[in-house]
C-alpha cells in the first residue's frame, strides 16, 4: 500500500505539469522559485563554514526553527484541501494504522519537504570538517524531516475540519497573506542592517529560546556538539524524538477519528448556545460587549483589522532601524504601537453596524453603555497584549527596569485611543465596508463625506499628544534615573483612565443626542 | 390555502378557550402564554395548538371580513397620538402635517402607494427619524422628549434596515431582549417561546445572515415583540414572506391584538389589510386622505378600489395613447 500511495503522490506531482500550458508554466515557475529558495538557503548556510561554530549554530537554529514552524502553520492556513487527506481513503476500508503510516511516507514526496531536505543536507555540509558533528547533523536532519512531515500532516488534517467553513478559511487566508506581506520588510531589514551589531544579538536570544523548542532542538544538536556541549545535544535529540513520537500518536488518532466519520458537513456544527452572551452579565452594556466580541471573532472586517495590527509595528521597526535608531529603543516600539492601533480601530465602530444601529435606537440603549460595551473587545485583546508584550519586550531588549514604564505607556495609548474613539465614532462616522462585503473592498464615500480622514487623524494624533507626558517620562527614565519608569506607569494609568472614562461619558451623551442622525448617515452610506 | 373562512374557523375561537378577556390590558404579549403550559410545547405541538385549545362550541363570530375589531364597548385609551407630524428632505415634502390617533387594542393598517411617506412617517413615530415638526406620544410619553419611556412601550420592525446579522437567531433575540431591559432568564425563555411561535426553532443556531428573507422578517418581528410592548409598529411585515409564514405572523398579531395589544402596520397588500386589520389609514403624498374602520373607508367598493381611486386622485392612464396603436 505504501508503494501505491507513493506512486499516487508522484503522479499527482507529475500531473501538475501535464495540464494546460498556462498551468504548466505556473508549475515550472513554482519549481524554479523553489530551486531559487533552495539555492538561497545553501548560499546563506555555506559561508557559515568559515565563521565560528557559535555563530553558525545561532544562524542554523534561527532559520531552521522558522522553516520547521512553517510546516506547522502553513497547512493550518492552506491545508483545507489536500490530496493526502485521510478522508479520501475512508471508502477503501483500510486499517487506520496502516493508512496513517502509508500517508506519512507518501507525504515525504513534496516540494516543501524537498526544500527542507536541502536545508538539512546543508546543515551537514556546514559541519563536514568535523566528522563527529556531521554525523549528529545527519541524524538530526532525519529527525527534522520526520517532525516536519508529521506536523504538516496533523495540521492539515486538523485544519480540514476546524476550518471547514468558508469564513474560517477566509480568516486564515488573511493571516497568511499578512504574514507574507510582513516577511518582505523583514528580509529587507535582515539584508540591510548591520549584521554583527544589530541582528546577531537578537538572533542569539531567539536561538537560546528556540533551541529548546521541538522545532529548534534538532537543528541545534550538531551545533551543540561543535561548541562542546554534548549533554545539551543529547537532551535536544531526546526532545526531538519525543516530539516525533507525540506527533505520530496524534497523527494516528486523527486518522482513526477521520476514518470513522468522513463528511466535512457533519463536523461543521451549528453554533449552539449564546456564546459570549451566556458568559457575560445580562445588562445593555454587557450585551453590547458580547455582541462586539462575537463580531470581532466572526466578521472578517474586524478580523482583517486585528490581523493587521502586528504588521504596523514591523513597518515602524524596520524604518527606525533603517535610520539608525538604537535597537534597544526600537524593541520598545511594537507593543505600544499595537495598543495605539487596537484602540484606534474602534473610532468608526458605529459605521460598521451600518443600518443595524436602529436596534440600539429603538431600544434606547444608554449612550454610555453602548460606548464602553464596544470598547470591551479592544480591552480583552489589549490587556494580555500589554502584559505579555511588555514582558517579551524586556526579554528581547534584556532591559528589565523599563517594564513598568512600558506597561504604563502601552496602557495609556490603549485607553486614550479608546476614549477618543468613543467620542469620534459618535460624532464623525465615515463610509466603511458594508457588513458582509469583502473586507478588502473599497468603501464608497459620499460626496459630502469629508469626516473620514479627519476622524482618523484626530484619533491617531490626539492619542499621541495626550500620551506625550508618558513618553517624556520614558525618555527621562533612560537619560536620568530608572525611577522615572515608575512615574511613567503612574502617569500612563492616570491619563489613560481619565481619558477613557471621559471619552465614554462624552461619547455616550453625544450618541444619545445624535442617534437618528447617525442612522440617517448609515442609510445614505 | 389561506381562505378567510379557513383561518376563521381554525384560529378565531381559541382565544376564548384560554378565557382571556378581550380587552385585557394586563400583558399584551401573546407568546408569553405558553409559559402557562408546560415546557415541552415545541414545534409540532405549537402547530396543533389552535386545535388543541379550541373548544368545540366556538362562539359564533360570523363576519369573516371584520376580525377582532369589534367596536369597543367603551372608548379605549389612546396608545398612539401623532400630531401635525411633518418632514421634508431638501425642500421636497415627504410628510405633511399628519395627524393620527390610535386606540389601544386596534389593528391599524397604514397603506399608500410607493413613495407616499409611509416609511418616513413610521420612522418618525419610532424615533428613528427626527421630524421637522409635530409630536408623537406613545401611551402618554413623547417619543422625542421622553424617549426611554415611550420606546419601552413600542416594538419596532423597520423596513429595509439591516439586523446584527452576524449573530445567530438565538443570540439576536437574546440581544434585543437584554437591550430592552429583560433579565437573562426571561430573555432566554421568551426567545425560545418566540422561536416556537414563529416556527423558526430549527434556525436559531444559524447566523441570521444565512437566513432567507422571510425568515429574516420573522426573526426581526420576534425581536420587536420580545419585551412585550404595548404598541407594535411594523413597516411592511408581510413583504417577502411566504403565504404559510404570513398566516403564522397574522395569527400571532391577531392574538396579540385580542390580548389588548395595538398594531400599526404598513402594507402594499390591500387584500391582506382588509382581511386582518380593523382600521386603515390611506396615505398619499405625505397626507392621510382617509382613515377609520375598514368599512367606513371602503364604503361600497372594495378597499383596493377605494385605495386606487384616492391614490390616483381621479387621474386615469389616458396619457399613454401611443400605446394603443401598435408599431409593426
Amino acid at each position: 500500500m505504501v508503494a501505491h500511495l507513493l506512486r499516487l503522490k508522484l503522479a499527482i506531482l507529475a500531473n501538475a505539469v501535464r495540464r494546460s500550458r498556462a498551468q504548466t508554466l505556473g508549475a515550472v515557475a513554482g519549481a524554479v522559485a523553489s530551486l531559487a529558495v533552495a539555492a538561497l538557503v545553501i548560499a546563506s548556510i555555506a559561508p557559515l563554514q568559515s565563521t565560528t561554530p557559535e555563530i553558525a549554530r545561532v544562524v542554523i537554529v534561527c532559520t531552521g526553527s522558522f522553516a520547521s514552524l512553517a510546516f506547522l502553520l502553513v497547512p493550518l492556513a492552506f491545508g483545507a484541501d489536500d490530496s493526502l487527506d485521510p478522508r479520501r481513503f475512508t471508502l477503501l476500508g483500510l486499517q487506520p494504522a496502516r493508512l496513517a503510516g502509508a500517508i506519512a511516507v507518501a507525504a515525504l514526496v513534496s516540494i516543501p519537504l524537498a526544500l527542507l531536505t536541502v536545508g538539512a543536507v546543508a546543515n551537514v555540509a556546514v559541519w563536514i570538517e568535523n566528522p563527529a558533528v556531521a554525523v549528529v547533523a545527519a541524524l538530526s536532519g532525519i529527525l527534522v524531516i520526520a517532525t516536519a512531515t508529521l506536523a504538516a500532516r496533523v495540521c492539515s488534517a486538523v485544519a480540514g475540519f476546524v476550518f471547514s467553513s468558508r469564513r474560517a478559511r477566509d480568516g486564515a487566508g488573511i493571516v497568511v497573506s499578512l504574514a507574507i506581506a510582513v516577511s518582505a520588510p523583514a528580509l529587507v531589514l535582515l539584508t540591510t542592517s548591520d549584521w554583527e551589531s544589530q541582528v546577531l544579538p537578537i538572533a542569539r536570544r531567539v536561538a537560546a529560546f528556540a533551541a529548546w523548542t521541538p522545532w529548534g532542538a534538532p537543528w541545534s544538536a550538531a551545533g551543540d556538539v561543535a561548541i562542546g556541549r554534548p549533554v545539551d545535544a543529547g537532551l535536544k535529540i531526546v526532545i526531538a524524538v519525543v516530539t516525533i513520537a507525540a506527533l505520530a500518536a496524534a497523527w494516528f488518532v486523527v486518522v482513526r477519528a477521520l476514518s470513522a466519520r468522513n463528511s466535512r458537513e457533519a463536523i461543521a456544527v451549528e453554533r449552539t448556545g449564546l456564546g459570549w452572551f451566556a458568559r457575560l452579565p445580562a445588562s445593555p452594556g454587557w450585551a453590547v460587549a458580547s455582541r462586539s466580541l462575537s463580531y470581532w471573532g466572526r466578521d472578517p472586517r474586524y478580523g482583517l483589522a486585528v490581523a493587521a495590527i502586528p504588521v504596523v509595528p514591523i513597518v515602524v521597526v524596520v524604518s527606525l532601524l533603517g535610520v539608525g535608531v538604537p535597537a534597544i529603543f526600537v524593541s520598545w516600539i511594537p507593543v505600544p504601537v499595537m495598543c495605539l492601533f487596537l484602540g484606534w480601530l474602534v473610532h468608526n465602530d458605529i459605521a460598521h453596524d451600518n443600518t443595524a444601529f436602529w436596534t440600539h435606537i429603538v431600544a434606547e440603549v444608554p449612550g454610555v453603555a453602548d460606548r464602553w460595551g464596544r470598547s470591551v473587545p479592544a480591552l480583552v485583546l489589549g490587556v494580555p497584549l500589554i502584559l505579555i508584550g511588555s514582558y517579551v519586550t524586556a526579554l528581547i531588549s534584556g532591559y528589565w527596569a523599563a517594564i513598568p514604564g512600558l506597561i504604563g505607556l502601552s496602557a495609556c495609548l490603549l485607553l486614550v485611543s479608546l476614549g477618543i474613539s468613543s467620542v469620534l465614532s459618535a460624532t464623525s462616522p465615515y463610509a466603511t465596508v458594508h457588513p458582509g462585503d469583502s473586507p478588502f473592498a473599497q468603501p464608497q464615500p459620499q460626496a459630502d463625506d469629508t469626516g473620514g480622514s479627519w476622524a482618523q487623524a484626530i484619533a491617531f494624533f490626539g492619542t499621541i499628544v495626550l500620551s506625550s507626558p508618558v513618553v517624556y517620562f520614558m525618555v527621562l527614565g533612560n537619560a536620568d534615573s530608572e525611577s522615572w519608569y515608575r512615574s511613567a506607569l503612574g502617569a500612563g494609568l492616570a491619563i489613560g483612565l481619565v481619558s477613557y472614562i471621559g471619552g465614554v461619558q462624552l461619547g455616550g451623551r453625544l450618541l444619545a443626542k445624535r442617534a437618528p442622525e447617525l442612522l440617517a448617515f448609515a442609510l445614505r452610506n | 390555502m389561506e381562505s378567510p373562512a379557513d383561518s376563521q374557523s381554525g384560529r378565531k375561537p381559541k382565544k376564548r378557550g384560554v378565557g382571556r378577556p378581550v380587552a385585557s390590558r394586563s400583558k399584551p404579549f401573546p407568546t408569553k402564554k405558553p409559559e402557562a403550559r408546560s415546557k415541552p410545547v415545541k414545534a409540532k405541538k405549537a402547530a396543533s395548538r389552535a386545535l388543541e385549545l379550541a373548544p368545540l362550541q366556538a362562539p359564533a363570530q360570523p363576519t369573516a371580513q371584520q376580525p377582532p375589531q369589534k367596536a369597543p364597548h367603551k372608548p379605549a385609551p389612546e396608545v398612539l397620538a401623532v400630531r401635525d407630524l411633518s418632514k421634508s428632505f431638501d425642500g421636497t415634502v415627504a410628510v405633511a402635517d399628519i395627524n393620527l390617533t390610535i386606540a389601544a387594542g386596534s389593528f391599524y393598517g397604514f397603506v399608500g402607494p410607493n413613495g407616499a411617506g409611509k416609511t418616513t412617517t413610521l420612522s418618525m413615530i419610532t424615533g428613528l427619524l427626527r421630524p421637522d415638526s409635530g409630536s408623537v406620544v406613545v401611551h402618554g410619553a413623547d417619543v422625542w422628549t421622553d424617549p426611554a419611556k415611550a420606546k419601552q412601550q413600542m416594538g419596532v420592525l423597520p423596513d429595509r434596515l439591516r439586523l446584527f446579522d452576524r449573530l445567530t437567531g438565538a443570540q439576536l433575540l437574546y440581544y434585543t431582549g437584554v437591550l430592552r431591559g429583560l433579565d437573562a432568564a426571561t430573555a432566554r425563555s421568551r426567545a425560545a417561546d418566540l422561536a416556537a411561535a414563529f416556527r423558526i426553532e430549527d434556525a436559531m443556531g444559524r447566523l441570521v445572515t444565512d437566513y432567507s428573507s422571510g425568515m429574516t422578517k420573522k426573526i426581526a418581528l420576534a425581536s420587536a415583540m420580545i419585551h412585550s410592548p404595548r404598541l407594535l409598529v411594523l413597516d411592511e411585515p408581510f413583504e417577502s414572506v411566504d403565504p404559510v409564514s404570513a398566516a403564522t405572523v397574522a395569527e400571532i398579531l391577531r392574538e396579540y391584538v385580542e390580548a389588548g395589544g395595538t398594531v400599526l402596520l404598513s402594507s402594499h397588500s390591500m387584500d391582506l389589510v382588509q382581511r386582518i386589520c380593523g382600521h386603515v389609514a390611506i396615505v398619499v403624498n405625505g397626507s392621510i386622505l382617509a382613515n377609520g374602520t375598514i368599512d367606513e373607508v371602503r364604503g361600497d367598493s372594495s378597499l383596493e378600489e377605494r385605495f386606487i381611486e384616492l391614490a390616483r386622485g381621479g387621474r386615469t392612464v389616458e396619457e399613454l395613447e401611443w400605446l394603443r396603436t401598435f408599431s409593426d
